[in-house]
Order: C-alpha cells, then structure tokens, then sequence
C-alpha cells in the first residue's frame, strides 16, 4: 500500500478514535430516531397550545409517514450542513496548528493527496452516518406511522448526500487556507449563500444551488429536472477539491 | 567526497526581515554536521526550506542531488522538527508503522524495524497513547519515526533541546553511531552537543554564515589557544587597577601583553583575582616570551597553564561581535 493509502487509512482510524464520528454520528442519529417521534407529536403538541389559548384554531392533519421523512430532511440539510461545515473546517488546519502536517508532509505524501484524502474519508463517514440514520429513521417511520415508503426518503436523501460533497469540499478548501474558525465561517458563508442562491430561478435550475430547492419537491413526489444541478455540483466538488489541493500546495507550513 | 547537501546563496526574507542571507552550505556525505546559531539567527527557517515546508526567496539546495520537498528528496531523507507533534491516539509502534507506510515500506519490514527504533529509542517498554507522552518521549519519538526510512540524510532540528542529561547522551551517542553511513545535519545552540559528536560545523548569526569549517580548523582559525597566568602580588594589581594605565602586578602585565601581535584577547579573569587570561594564535611563542615579560616587568610567575579554547568562545568571538 502506497503513502496516499496508508495516510487513508489514517484518516479512517482517526475518525473512529477522535470526536468526528461519535459527535456526527449521534447528530444524524438523533435525529433519526426523534424526526418520526416528533411528527407523531406535533399535532399533539399544537392541540395542546390551542386549548391553552381560547379563541384560537388549528388546521392540524393527520400526521404520516411523509412528515417523519421532511423531518428527517429538513434537520439534515440545516443543522446536519451546519454540524458537518464544522466539523470538517478543522480538518486541515487542525493538522497544521498542532504541527501533525509537518511530519507527515516531509515524507513522501504529496499535499495533492493528503488533500483529497481528507475530503474521501470525511465524506465516506457522513455517507456512511446519513445512510444509518436513514435506515433508522425508516426503521422509527416504520414503527411509528405503520408504513416507510423507500424512494420517498432515498432520493431526497441522496440527493442531499451530492450537496453535502459539495459543502465538504468547501470547508476543506477553507480550512486549507485559514485557521479553523475563520474555515467554519466561510464554509458556513458558502453554504447560506447556496441556500440564498437556490431561490433565484436560473441558479436553481443550473448549479447546485438547485439541489437545496428539490429536496423538498423530491418529498412529496413532484417532478424536477436535477441533471444540472447534480452535474455542476459534482464538477464543483471536484474544483473545489482540486483548488484546495492547489493552494495548499502552496502554502508555507 | 560528494556532498549530501548543497545550498547555494538561499535567502528567505519575511517582509523587511532577512532571515537567511546568501547563505552557502555543503555537507559531505557520511558526515555529522553542526548547524550552530544562537535563537532567532535562522536556523529553523533554513530546515524549513530544505524539507519542502517553505520556499526561498533567492538561491538553490539540493539534497542527495534533489531540490528541496522533491519526492525524491523526502524519500531520501529524515527529519525531524524542534517540537515533534503526533496524533495523540495513536501508540508509538502505530506511529512509526503509520510514518514507515508513507514511504511505502512494505508491512513485513516494518515489523521488524519499528521494534528496533523502539528499543533504540528507550520507548520499547511504553504501551501508552501519545497523547500521554512527555516531552522528552516525544523527541525520542521523533527520532525513531526520522529513521524510519534509513535515511541518506537526517536532518534535526535541536534534537536534544528537550531532553534530560542521560536522554541527550543517548541521542548524541546515537547521532555518533550514523556517522560514515547517514549523514546527519543537525540545527542547535548547545555548543557541547556540536563539540562532541560533529565532524563540521557552520555558525549562523542574523541569517548569514559567519563561519563554516571543521571544529578543528575553526579554533585554530578564531582563536588557537588560551593562557592563564598569575604573577606575584597579581591580586592586588588585578583587584584595583585592570585597565588602569601604570598599575602593577596583573595590571601591569596585561598592559605589556596587548601590544604582542600573538595576542588578540588579555584580560583579569572574572572568577579569580589576580589571574590573567590570555588568548594567544602562537602558543609556542607565547610559553617562550611570556616568562621573559613577566622578568622584564620584574615580577614571579606564580603560574602559567595553556589549554585548548572551546567552541562556545570561538562561538562567542563570532556572533557576540553583532550583538
């Protein structure tokens, strides 16, 4: 095995014996296991609210399975992005401040590869907890409402997964050029600025901008183009991914 | 012989700060190489240059005939930086596995060398996260993974900086025991360390060369030899009137010594009144005349002993000039 796979797999140990994993993972996992308790809840919880204050009336709808799965989407693409633009700021720069990056770059690794092994692991982890959680949240869906339909949740949930590559890149990119708070605030700055975008049609429609805007029409089952968007956004990954490297090349250490 | 290391006019500035300035370098091969300066002078800033993690202004390196942060180059080579930082989950042995596997060292040969580097180390008995490590351990550590590859060229910055008496032994034996085989070059300001186990050495002071030799031709160049002397009734002499014109006894004997073109430094020793201390470039001559201008001065020489200068004075001589 080759220096760019020995330092992979590194980086997989260090996931699993650092904060990453246990801190994502039990994000994504909670709210796996409380997006279906809650949606069952909810109307129960406005009902109680209602009764409390005369006068005023709820249109509640019976809660269902689709609820559980916005749920799920809606604390993915917010605090999840959020969560994981953080987590991921550090990834770089942590390296550099505590001085580990010197040891390992004066050996034959290039900085090309250390880059673009830190932003493969770090997405395999979060595919790897999104499709947990996923799961889990069929599982709880399934328990709670009698019924989880699959491409209900996967496609919305795959489609988020492309943008969270995108957003991963980011905040390598960031945290390859700044310290780590100022990575998480320019990741985070990125990512509004994504969600902004998606609210102008043209940018919607082709760059990946738009895959924020079809999550919520992939949940309830309504008809989206998603080439561009899924296209642009991989080709985004894939610069961003590139430039970080770039710079960081350059970077004196 | 071929050298190992060659620099040739670098220079790294930071702003209006020159840090290293036209400085010329070439470390044969097989030899333990002293890279002296006091803090600040750029010694750290040059490693830093040479191991790929800077790049200079002006000027060329090549290391085993490579450019500095080649890949060929840090296949080649060793180093390890003034504060060594590891992963603090990891153990020693997956350290050095770790750092062996990113030079593509295949599994098994791994296996048996990390247990030597280890046991060379003293940190084959320690089964404890980094995270846990003293300073000391993780400057032994920092050895170990620097050999890991069986490097051509070693290259440390201040590697016994924090360790205690026995440790830095350990590490000085160590760095003698690559001589001829591993070149080494290493960084420091502790003279004794130079003194002991370098076959050269370069002094750099505010980012230039100020002096490049081997130890021996460096004293002999800088300084030669040095001559304590005590006459009788030097004490009182030496106690008031040092440097005053028309005194006796001590005084008067440094006075009729400065003029000697033999001697470049006369002066009462600090420590013992009454003592004079000479630095002289003839010793010969000096064992010869001096005798003669204590008679002249009519004074008895109560002592007269010559020993070899040190390094540190040769050191101080170079770099105290600009300070």
């Amino acid at each position: 095995m080759g220096g760019a796979g020995r330092f992979l797999r590194k980086e997989v140990s260090e996931h699993l014996h650092t904060w990453r994993l246990p801190v994502l993972g039990g994000v994504f996992l909670f709210f796996a296991l409380t997006g279906p308790v809650l949606a069952m809840l909810t109307p129960a919880l406005l009902r109680s609210v209602q009764s409390s204050q005369p006068g005023l009336v709820f249109q509640i709808p019976v809660p269902g399975w689709r609820d559980a799965y916005v749920q799920w989407i809606k604390n993915l693409s917010q605090i999840g992005a959020f969560v994981m633009i953080l987590a991921a700021a550090g990834s770089v720069s942590g390296e550099v401040s505590k001085g580990t990056a010197v040891l390992v770059l004066t050996k034959p690794l290039s900085r090309f590869d250390f880059i673009v092994c830190k932003v493969v692991v770090f997405f395999g982890l979060v595919v790897a907890e999104v499709v947990l959680g996923t799961l889990v949240t069929q599982a709880v869906t399934l328990l709670v409402f009698g019924s989880a339909p699959w491409a209900a949740i996967w496609m919305p949930t795959i489609v988020w997964l492309v943008f969270a590559a995108l957003l991963i890149a980011i905040a390598t990119l960031m945290s390859s050029i700044a310290p780590t708070l100022a990575a998480a605030g320019l990741g985070l700055v990125a990512f509004f600025a994504l969600s902004i975008a998606a609210m102008w049609g043209p940018a919607a429609r082709f760059s990946p901008a738009g895959l924020t805007f079809a999550l919520s029409r992939l949940l309830f089952g309504q008809p989206i183009a998603l080439a561009w968007p899924l296209v642009t956004a991989a080709a985004a990954t894939l610069a961003v991914t590139a430039a970080a490297a770039l710079l960081f090349s350059r970077r004196e250490l | 012989m071929a050298n190992a290391l060659e620099v040739r006019g670098l220079t790294k500035r930071f702003g209006d700060l020159t840090a290293l300035n036209r400085v010329d370098l070439a470390v044969p091969e097989g030899s333990v190489y002293g890279f002296l300066g006091p803090n600040g002078a750029g010694k750290t800033t040059m490693l830093r240059i040479l191991t790929g993690l800077a790049r200079a202004d002006g000027g060329e390196a090549r290391l085993l005939g490579h450019p500095p942060g080649s890949a060929q180059a840090r296949s080649l080579t060793g180093f390890l930086p003034d504060v060594p930082a590891f992963y603090p989950w990891m153990r020693a042995e997956g350290f050095l596995q770790f750092a062996g596997g990113l030079f593509g060292i295949e599994r098994a040969a791994l296996e048996e060398r990390v247990p030597k580097l280890l046991e060379l180390v003293g940190l084959s008995r320690v089964d404890s996260r980094i995270g846990g490590y003293s300073r000391g351990m993780r400057q032994r550590l920092g050895i170990a993974q620097a050999l890991v590859n069986a490097p051509r060229l070693l290259m440390l910055d201040e590697p016994t900086s924090a360790l205690d008496p026995l440790g830095r032994k350990d590490v000085l034996e160590m760095i003698a025991s690559l001589a001829g085989r591993t070149t080494v070059f290493f960084s420091t300001h502790i003279l004794a360390d130079v003194e002991r186990v370098c076959d050269k050495v370069a002094i750099l002071d505010h980012g230039s060369v100020v002096a490049e030799s081997d130890i021996h031709s460096l004293k002999a160049r800088y300084a030669a030899h040095r001559l304590e002397l005590r006459v009788e009734g030097g004490a009182e002499g030496a106690g008031s009137a040092i440097g005053a014109a028309g005194g006796t006894g001590a005084a008067s004997l440094i006075a009729a010594l400065k003029g000697r073109p033999w001697v470049t430094k006369v002066e009462a020793s600090s420590s013992e009144p009454g003592l004079v201390s000479a630095v002289v470039t003839d010793l010969a001559r000096a064992r010869r005349e001096v005798p003669r201008i204590v008679a002249d001065l009519g004074l008895g020489l109560e002592r007269l002993e010559s020993g070899e200068i040190s390094l540190e004075e040769v050191f101080v001589e170079l770099v105290g000039a600009g300070r």
